[in-house]
This record gives structure tokens, sequence and C-alpha cells, in this order.
């Protein structure tokens, strides 16, 4: 039975060309990512591009240091204040900023305020190193001012369970080159195309029956109202997974064949020091490889549902595509507000796994804190669950 | 084996689609007789339990068919009107798709597969997709996954529909041989089906049966009320029920 659920999957012609495209976007992906790469090489004052830029990078970049100890990084600020130069001109990019590459933007970003959506180079000019840099400090004191804010109203609770997680991230961080680690979990939120195309072929998979009406004949078989869903769900997911993990895996294959996984091991800080969460690269690309799935099953089941309940395949795939598409339209509302807290959940904002662990934002229940990840995994594995459990429901009484 | 029909009714908001319909099935051919709307579809899908009842039970040997769920499924083959075939599904294909869903066992579905393809006609088009074939080889095929199972209750919407006349008179031919075990109920508006095959006839008008009974009982009604001369045949009565202003209930 479940053979022949696939088998219907896969001989729709529509079905074919949205797999055959989604994969094309992925290899397209694969390739813009790595050709272009640039990196500035201050040695020989030239830029690199291609997978020649994201080798040198990762030479250039591990040899910088080990480690971000604070020593580090007053002897940097040191430096860079003493140069005197406009961080914000292009000779003081040139002379300076570019010199330090990605090092200089990783900790001009720890002490810029979480609120500032423009990164002011010169703020490493301003930062007062008489006593030393106190970059953990200071990283610590921005997380705690965008608690304290008062337009925010983080409850005292919320307060406490983020500056104690932050507080739990190993420090000093182990400094090196992330880019590869980047661009494979850059990959895995391409997967999002992906779930377009499962959103396409699984919107028919019950409605085809009413439309075609098939549904009055397998009705009246012995597992026509139990086994027929049950096998039409497993084939849907089923295939949305196989899909979505082979379109992902070739992709990130492809990346691992040409660099490796060189940073798998280096802390997801570097992405972005304020991030609370005790975490490796490769951690947090497995986790939002994990978190995408999650999605796209839960994602398949709730299209299941619709195509089940509506018997319309064009009117579940238009509710597929809603959902996933019409969210990028919406705000994301005020900080820690109810709709920011809405909207966050949406698969578009769900799926982007960096920005996700880079969000301090709670879903706080009592005394109990929900961190945001977490939410995400309580509402789309609720959603699954719900989804499975009307699923038969819908298609027995579809030929009412 | 019993089939009860015991005050059927279906009613959509304000609408009665079948009304109170009462009959005991034994064993033997069915033929239900009526125009475009009469609420013949809508009473088979009911016995096939694809429909809810909206009042009055449907049992089997003394069990309501809803309770008996699988069990009751098991011994059903059905025939719907209009269905969609699976147009890249070869005839084979097809045929163990819905012995899957009938339960049954691989090897014996293959071999049952092979012999009703056989059966139907079809043992050339095994191999060949459903989108190559033609309305009469569809409707053959769909004749074909109705009996997999060997059903106790057959139940045929418009069966010969689309077939050649040939091809009309060798499945009226099968329909008379399976409804000598087992229950076959089918409906048609092709008159001389049912005159042919059905050993009993049910003509309905409105969601209700405005007649019943053999031919040769309808044949007495029919004289008995017109006083005609005696040619008879099951056209004019179906004519003399349906013509307007004939709409009382007459049961035979």
């Amino acid at each position: 039975m479940l053979w022949f659920e696939l088998k219907k999957i896969f001989e729709r012609k529509l079905n074919l060309a949205a797999m055959i495209a989604g994969y094309a976007v992925m290899a397209v992906c694969v390739y813009a990512y790595i050709s272009q790469a640039t990196f500035y090489d201050a040695e020989t004052d030239s830029y690199v591009e291609g997978t020649g830029a994201i080798r040198l990078q990762k030479e250039r970049l591990n040899a910088l240091t080990d480690t971000v100890s604070e020593e580090y990084i007053t002897d940097m600020l040191e430096k860079i204040q003493r140069s005197g130069r406009d961080l914000e001109s292009e000779e003081g990019y040139k002379e300076v900023v570019r010199h330090y590459g990605d090092i200089f933007y990783f900790v001009a970003r720890n002490y810029t305020d979480m609120k500032e959506s423009y990164l002011d180079n010169n703020v490493l000019m301003e930062t007062d190193i008489s006593s030393g840099a106190h970059f953990y400090e200071q990283r610590l004191k921005k997380v705690e001012n965008f608690l304290n804010d008062p337009s925010a109203n983080f409850k005292e609770t919320e307060k406490q369970y983020w500056m104690k997680k932050a507080g739990k991230v190993t420090t000093p961080f182990r400094w090196g080159d992330i880019t590869v680690m980047d661009i494979i979990r850059e990959l895995i939120g391409v997967g999002f195309y992906l779930v377009f195309v499962i959103i396409i072929c699984v919107s028919s998979v019950f409605s085809s029956e009413n439309e075609s009406g098939a549904a009055s004949l397998l009705l009246t078989t012995k597992y026509g109202k139990n086994r027929l869903a049950a096998a039409k769900t497993t084939a849907s997911v089923l295939f949305g997974t196989v899909y979505l993990s082979v379109g992902i895996w070739l992709s990130v294959g492809a990346v691992a064949v040409l660099f490796g996984f060189s940073g798998a091991d280096l802390p997801v800080q570097l992405w972005n020091s304020i991030i609370p969460y005790r975490m490796t690269a490769a951690g947090a690309c497995i986790c939002s490889f994990a978190v995408i799935l999650l999605l796209s099953l839960s994602i398949t089941l709730l299209l299941l549902l619709c195509s089940a309940h509506i018997h319309s395949s064009l009117t579940t795939l238009a509710i597929g595509m809603a959902f996933m598409v019409a969210p990028v339209f919406l705000p994301n509302g005020r900080i820690n507000g109810l709709w920011c807290h809405i909207s966050a959940l949406f698969p578009v904002r769900a799926m982007n796994f960096k920005d996700v662990i880079k969000t301090i934002l709670s879903y706080p229940v009592g005394n109990y804190v929900i961190s945001y990840p977490v939410m995400i995994v309580v509402v789309y594995l609720l959603a699954a669950v719900v989804s499975l459990l009307f699923i038969n429901r819908g298609f027995v009484r579809s030929t009412n | 084996m019993e089939l009860v029909l015991d005050r059927v009714t279906k009613h959509y908001k304000n609408k009665i689609a079948v009304d109170r319909l009462s009959a005991v099935l034994k064993p033997g051919v069915y033929g239900l007789l009526g125009a475009n709307g009469a609420g013949k579809t809508t009473l088979m899908r009911m016995i096939c339990g694809i429909l809810e009842i909206s009042s009055g039970e449907i049992r089997l040997d003394g069990e309501e068919i809803g309770e008996m769920g699988e069990n009751y499924r098991e011994l059903l083959g059905y025939l719907p009107q209009d269905f969609g075939y699976y147009p890249n599904f070869t005839a084979m294909e097809f045929m163990l798709y819905i012995s899957s869903l009938k339960g049954l066992d691989k090897r014996y579905a293959r071999k049952q597969s092979m012999l009703l393809l056989k059966k139907v006609g079809m043992e050339q088009e095994i191999r060949h997709k459903i989108k190559t074939f033609s309305g009469g080889m569809r409707q053959r095929l769909g004749i074909a996954q109705a009996l997999l199972n060997d059903p106790k209750i057959l139940i045929l919407d418009e069966p010969t529909a689309g077939l050649d006349p040939k091809e009309r008179v060798r499945f009226r031919n099968m329909i008379a041989e399976l409804g000598k075990e087992r229950i076959v109920i089918l409906s048609t508006h092709i008159v001389s089906d049912i005159e042919e095959i059905a050993d009993w006839i049910f003509l309905m008008k409105q969601g209700q049966f405005l007649a019943q009974g053999t031919l040769e009982e309808l044949k007495e009604h029919y004289l008995e009320v017109t006083g005609n001369d005696g040619t008879f045949n099951l056209e004019k009565l179906y004519l003399f029920y349906f013509a307007e202003g004939e709409e009382e209930d007459v049961m035979v």
C-alpha cells in the first residue's frame, strides 16, 4: 500500500517538475555560496575569490589566535585606537578594518548595543580600554541592557533565565575560521525552498482522491477507512523527509568534499558573541537540520489535514504557500511583544536557526521560561500530533 | 445472508435524497431503476457505508453495518458510477493496489487479478497504463476490481455504462451468475439490462420506492391498473410510473 502511495506522489508531472526545480535551486545555492566567497589577503594586498578565498581565509584566521582572550582583544583594540583612523572612512577601512577582517566585526559587534541595527566600526575607537577590554563583561552587559530595556518588558524570571544561560557559555571563546560551517548552516536553511516542493507534492495526497471520485471506491475497501490514511500519511512523511534530507546532505556533502568540516568544533558565539547557548558550530548545524526536518514534518501533516478535510488540491496548496510566504511580509512586532512571540514561530523565521539562537526571546509560563528554540519544537510537535489525530477523520468523512 | 434496509433516510439540510426506504435483500440480483436524482446512488453509497445515514438502519444478518466496520467492508464489492482511475498505473498495478486495500495476500491478489482481468477480456492490457484505456475498458477494469475479494454483497452503479452491446450482454450474464450466491444491487438507466437479469426490481423516484417486485409481479400490476391488452415491457412500466401526474405510491 505504501509503495503505491509513493508511486502516486512520484508519478504526478507537477510533482516531478517541482522536485527537479527544488534540487536545481539547491545546486545553484551551493555554487553561489562557494563562487561568491571573497577574501582580502593582507599579506599580498589582494582579493581572492571562490574556493581559494575560503581556503586562504581558513589559513589566515586560524593563524590569528587560538582563543579570544581578554589580552588579545585589549592588544587589538590598543592597536586600532593607536591608528587614530576614522574606521567608517575608506582609509580607515583599508588600513585597519580590512586588515583584521572577520575578527574586527566580531569584536565591534560585541561592543554595539543589541537594538542597533547598524554596526558602527568606530565603536572600537570609543571603547575604554584603560583597565582592559573587558570583552566578556561587555558581552553579558549587552544582554543585561537588552533585558532591562523598559519597552521590552521582560519578566524577572526571564531576565534571570537568560543571564544564567548567557553566563554558562564557555569563555574565552576558541577562535578559528567558521566560514565553512556558516556555509553549511546557510545551505541547511536553504532547505526552506525544498519545503515548498514538499507542499506542492503532498497538497493533493487526499484531495485528489476526492476530486477524481476515487475516494468513494477506496473507502469501501476493508482497509480504506483506517490503514489507507496511515499509508498515505507515512508515504508523504517519508517522501518529505527523504527529499529534504537528500537535498540538504548532497549540498552539505559538496561543501564538505571541497573544504571538510573545518570549524565544526568552534563555538557558535563566533557567529554572534551574545548567543546564550553552549553549542559548537557542528552542533548548531545538526540542530538546524533537526528543526527544519521537524518543521517540514509538521507542515506536511498540517497540509495532509487540510487535504483530507478541504477536498481541493488547489486550496490546500494555496494555504500551504500562504503559510510559508505571507509571514515574510508581516512585521516582526515590538521587542518581546505578543505579535513578536507569535510571528517568531512562523516557518520563515523558525527555519533560520542562526537568528533563532541569537534571538533572546522566551515564552514564560508561570514560573517556567520556555526558550524560543524549545518553543518552536513544542509548537510544531503539537501541530504534528494534532494533525495526525484528525487526518483520518477528515478523509473518512470526505464522501458525506 | 440477509441485508435489511430499515427506514433508511438521507437528507441534506432541507432536501430529502432518500426517504424512509425499507427492504429485505437476500442473495439475488436487485435492480434499481429511476431517473437522475431519484436517490439510487445515494442509497447505494449508504449501503456501502461511505455516506452517513440521517436516520434508520442498515443491518447485515442482524448487525448494524457501521458497527461491523472492516468485517462488513470485507464482504463488499463496489463499482462507483464515476471514479478516478490512476492514469499512470497499469491495469495490474491498479488491481494490486485495490487488493492491498482489500487485505488480500500478495500471491493470491496477483493470481486473482490475472483471473479477473482475463474474465473481463483484458488479459492483453495487463501491463498497459490506464491512461491509454477507452471508457469501456476502464469500466471493465472497474468491474474486475469490484470482484477481487469475492464479495458477498456486490454494488454496481451503472455497470454497463460505456460498454458496447456485445460487452453488455457478456456482463449481464456475468452479473446474473454472480447473483446466484450473493446480493447484487445494480442501478442503471438501461431498462433492458434490468429486465434481463434482475430478480427483483425497485422503481425509485424522489428518494422513495414507487414500486418493487419481480418482473412478473410488476407486469401483473401494470396490466391490472392500465387494463392493457397484454403487451408489456419494463420500459412501458417505467414510463407509466415516471410520467407526469403519475406519482402515486404503488407497492406490488
